[in-house]
């Protein structure tokens, strides 16, 4: 059987640096910090982290009233995204093929701020009848997804892949999969989440929070660095336009790359420890699909959420694999890890790098830490040609994704 | 509560929850072909009602009949002309 090729397209974000790749773009060329001190968090008795990369509701209005009700914060983050994404590929939604069009978005779980003001609402008294309609749309795990598609009038193949840290990974190469087998023409890829105390709570409770730097949050998270103290919750959404790539030839799409390889994969062993054997499966099987050998890689950006185990079996699984003659680097220091949105955003951010020929630095990696040593840290803006790049995302629930882009 | 205390309360719930232009909201307005409400937004008023006017409506039968903005007026007098007065 053929399998069809797939390239991205578009690309859109909203991200803790704003609406737009732009924004994004430019808070990480300028080397910047988008997180903050979280004022009120510490009203939460035993949350010990009050950081946090909050990215800002922004000319939501101009979503109608009865499309813009049953979304969360993360589905207007996707909304705009998308919107943006479809702009980035010059497709208006006239031209979009239906019911051969879809999207296919990703998150932990649905709104974060509604879920908990569902539960205030409903559990004081025990009471459901104080529930708008709206609730139950906005708290559902599909609802960045499905409120997508029907602001925008998508058809196709609506999915929602929920899987933590790798839920915009999947997402990516979910769609990616359809489209090679001929399912659909066109996907609106990616993910979205919520910053909320719940959220960073959650994490906070397993010790897996950066704690440290509370008063001097731009020193955090710090991938890979000996003085990390764990992650930093972000918010926000990445969408990219996955497309067929005969079609996007013949409409004389500009490319950013084709996706040659993709593999997810479980650890099979620990629910919250990820471990260097299963992530060194996942990129050996996503390189093997793209036809790659390690040495073909140009750029490697890495999950590294700034935790003490999680960077630690990362670097080992990339120094077996690629040894220090790949560049790696993570985004996590400018805007903190946004969870289900993450692998999509910074897949995004890398797209532009390979576009730009630069590698962005790790931020706030000052001093390597030995046991993340022996791989080929960024540490400062490096001009480079990218041909081909690795994505990794590993997520709680011992979800592991790769995902590899060529330059055509 | 006044029945021009009422009106403005529902307009208020109009004005706030669907984002009527205050100019719009006459009594004779269809409150689902001049107003632009469906079959979510009449759920997400009676949730308003309910806790604007301390009543429980989500059983009332005659909700149903509610068509015009006016018979949302008459539909709350109605339950507030039957509420025990006050001494």
């Amino acid at each position: 059987m053929q399998l069809n090729r797939v390239v991205i397209t578009g690309v859109g974000v909203v991200s803790p640096f704003g609406n737009g790749v732009a924004a994004l773009m430019d808070g990480i060329e300028k080397g910047r910090s988008a997180v903050k001190h979280m004022e009120g968090w510490d009203q939460y008795t035993g949350l010990r982290s009050h950081v946090g990369a909050p990215a800002e509701l922004i000319d939501e209005k101009k979503i109608p009233r009865q499309k813009r009700r049953s979304m969360g914060r993360m589905s207007i983050f996707s909304a705009q995204a998308a919107e943006e994404a479809l702009a980035d590929a010059g497709l208006a939604l006239s031209e979009l093929p239906p019911w051969q069009t879809g999207c296919i978005i990703g998150s932990t779980m649905g709104s974060a701020k509604s879920i908990n003001d569902a539960f205030e609402i409903m559990l004081p008294e025990k009471d459901i009848s104080r529930l708008n309609s709206a609730m139950f749309f906005q708290c559902m795990s599909h609802t960045a997804a499905a409120n997508v598609a029907q602001y925008l009038g998508l058809n196709g193949y609506i999915m929602a892949t929920a899987a933590a840290c790798a839920s915009s990974l999947q997402a990516i190469g979910t769609g990616y999969d359809l489209i090679r087998l001929g399912r659909q023409d066109i996907l609106l890829c990616g993910g979205a989440e919520e910053l909320h105390p719940t959220v960073t709570g959650s994490f906070d409770v397993l010790f897996a929070t950066s704690t440290g730097y509370n008063h001097s949050p731009e020193k955090t998270p710090r991938p890979f660095d000996k003085d990390r103290d764990g992650l930093v919750c972000g918010e926000g959404s990445g969408i990219l336009v996955l497309e067929e790539y005969k079609r996007a030839v013949s409409r004389k799409a500009r490319i950013y790359a084709e996706i040659t390889g993709y593999s997810t994969s479980g650890n099979g062993s620990h629910v919250s420890q990820s471990n260097k054997e299963s992530m060194l499966y996942c990129m050996k099987k996503a390189l093997s699909e793209a036809n790659a050998a390690p040495e073909d890689i140009s750029y490697i950006n890495a999950h590294a959420t700034a935790t003490r185990q999680g960077d630690q079996e990362e670097a080992e699984a990339i120094r077996e694999l690629f040894g220090d003659s790949v560049p790696v680097s993570s985004l996590k220091g400018y805007i903190g890890h946004t969870l289900g949105a993450s692998g999509a955003t910074e897949l995004i951010a890398s797209l532009l790098m390979m576009e730009r020929g630069v590698i962005y630095p790790t931020l706030n990696l000052d001093t390597v830490s030995p046991e993340c040593e022996g791989i080929g840290h960024v540490t400062r803006q490096t001009k480079k040609e990218i041909s081909f790049i690795l994505k990794n995302c590993f997520a709680f629930g011992g979800v592991n994704a790769a995902l590899a882009c060529k330059k055509i | 509560m006044t029945e021009q205390e009422i009106i403005d309360t529902i307009n208020r719930v109009f004005e706030e929850s669907f984002e009527i232009e205050k100019e719009k909201l006459q009594p004779q307005a269809h409150i689902f072909t001049d107003l632009g409400l469906d079959s979510l937004d009449i759920v997400d008023l009676i949730v308003a009602l309910q806790k604007s006017f301390g009543v429980n409506i989500r059983n009332e039968e005659s909700v149903r009949n509610i068509r015009t903005l006016g018979d949302v007026y008459q539909f709350i007098l109605d339950i507030k002309n039957k509420e025990p007065r006050k001494s």
